[in-house]
């Protein structure tokens, strides 16, 4: 097992944004986290990664040196300002303690398929091959458990299948990926294990097809509308 | 890795061509431009640190503060929260080479109108100038980075610094003397970092001439205390409070 929330409790102010959520991420699990906007899905995964402190609760991760050894791509892209996709690479490899060469880092966009913008200002760079170039920043010094927020939002259907293909081919090299999605193709097609969320509980978990089985739904999307609907007819 | 981080910042900096602009440029424009209507040799003088230490000021304070800005609503700050690299290292590395910039500038500013304008150079004006300017420079932006943490936004640095800046320059015997003006104006003044070192420039030019301890420790302080500051406030993205514990 990587990490091991228990009780995770956020809240700002009177607002509880994640209540009582438990989480485990086991090795080589591809982890979707779906839900409606605001349920509580960044959150969360920000605090997995150590960027948010809970209010309550515990997580205990399987190396104290787990800082090295995570790749995060966060929603917004961050990027060095006047710097090129390749010393904006090289930098970031720096701050993991990871020397790479500049033929190492050409090759990990090339990987993620950016080799033609390495040296175009990262900030110039479109709106994918940001998103690409953030990708490439979370897995170049090789990390263990890989969190992806949104990976695929606003890419086009090539730029996403790429995406796609990369997260597949990184979990047969062994690697965990995390992810959040709003895409319940994306979901189906990638996850070995989906975590619902809403209202900042997690509402549903399980293998996609077995909570397909369990909430007879045909597929996610009318799983996802169904139980997002049911939770808020609750409320 | 630190060669890496170094080099970074060092591209970064330069490629800054508006901070390059303000800190170079218009103090090599302005000084030949004010110093061309002045005859006498002390006057000139005076112009030429007083344009060097305003360099120092604007390279140090709006410079850095504006990178740090820059830096940090772009989410920066936050992804490199996630890695192991300890954030007093970075900010480090940032002060170094924005140091070293800064000083490699000025100094050439100061260089230039003492060459050009006949001033007498000796091995101890050159050698002393230079460590004033690492003091100076290593000050403003020690304040740059307060600067930084306190604005939330491009025009909020503005008008910190601006609020700093003016009486600093204002209020210090840069370019005019303060004989003639109010005591207040004068006591304000040498409370300032600014007055300081343009004393230290300025005094720095004669041989033998002695190093005022006073303006050395007042520099010295401001660094400290500013650095202080800066660590105590420091956020890593744009919607944290300032003074809120850096891990909320």
């Amino acid at each position: 097992m990587y990490i091991e929330a228990k009780a995770l409790v956020k809240q700002f102010g009177l607002r509880t944004i994640v209540n009582n959520m438990d989480v485990s991420i086991q090795a080589n699990e591809i982890i979707a986290i779906i839900g409606p906007n605001g349920a509580g899905k960044s959150t969360m995964l920000e605090m997995l990664i150590g960027l948010q402190k809970p209010s309550s609760g515990t997580i205990w991760y399987w190396d104290s040196g787990f800082k090295g050894k995570i790749g995060v791509q966060l929603q917004a892209v961050p990027f060095f300002p006047a710097l090129s996709a390749m010393e904006n690479l090289l930098l970031f490899a720096s701050f993991y303690k990871k020397s790479i060469s500049k033929e190492e880092a050409m090759n990990c966009l090339e990987i993620c398929g950016i080799q033609d913008a390495a040296h175009t200002e990262a900030v110039k760079l479109s709106g994918g091959q940001q998103k690409r170039l953030a990708i490439a920043v979370a897995i170049m010094h090789e990390p263990t458990l890989i969190f992806l927020d949104e990976p695929t939002a606003a890419l086009d259907p090539r730029n996403r299948q790429d995406i796609h293909n990369l997260m597949l081919e990184l979990q047969q090299q062994g690697k965990t990926i995390v992810f959040t999605s709003h895409d319940m193709d994306e979901v189906h097609q990638l996850a070995t294990r989906v975590l619902v969320i809403d209202h900042g509980k997690i509402i549903a978990a399980g293998e996609p097809a077995e909570l397909c089985n369990k909430y007879d739904a045909a597929s996610l999307t009318q799983l996802y509308m169904k139980l997002t609907r049911e939770d808020e007819s609750y409320a | 890795m630190l060669k890496v981080q170094l080099r970074s910042m060092l591209v970064t900096s330069l490629r800054d061509k508006i901070t390059l602009f303000y800190s170079l440029l218009l103090p090599i424009v302005l000084m030949f431009g004010l110093a061309i209507y002045i005859d006498k040799p002390e006057q000139q003088l005076r112009i030429i640190c007083g344009i060097t230490a305003i360099s120092t000021v604007f390279w140090g304070m709006q410079g850095i503060a504006f990178q740090v800005h820059w830096q940090r609503s772009r989410g920066v700050y936050k992804l490199l929260k996630l890695t192991p690299m300890p954030l007093m290292q970075f900010i480090a590395v940032m002060i170094v080479a924005r140091t070293v910039i800064g000083v490699a500038m000025n100094w050439s500013i100061w260089l230039i109108g003492m060459l050009s304008f006949g001033m007498k150079l000796t091995a101890w004006s050159i050698g002393l100038t230079l460590l004033v300017i690492v003091i100076g420079t290593i000050c403003f932006t020690s304040i740059g980075f307060v600067i930084a943490n306190a604005a939330r936004n491009e025009a909020q640095i503005n008008m910190l610094s601006n609020l700093l800046q003016m009486p600093m320059i204002f209020m210090s015997s840069a370019f005019y003397s303060l004989n003639g003006a109010p005591d207040w104006v004068a006591f304000v003044g040498r409370l300032l970092p600014f007055e300081h070192y343009t004393n230290l420039i300025s005094t720095m030019q004669s041989a033998g001439s002695s190093i005022s301890i006073l303006s050395l420790i007042v520099l010295v302080l401001y660094i400290m205390i500013a650095i202080l500051i800066a660590s105590i406030t420091f956020r890593w993205d744009t919607n944290q409070l300032m003074l809120k514990s850096s891990t909320a």
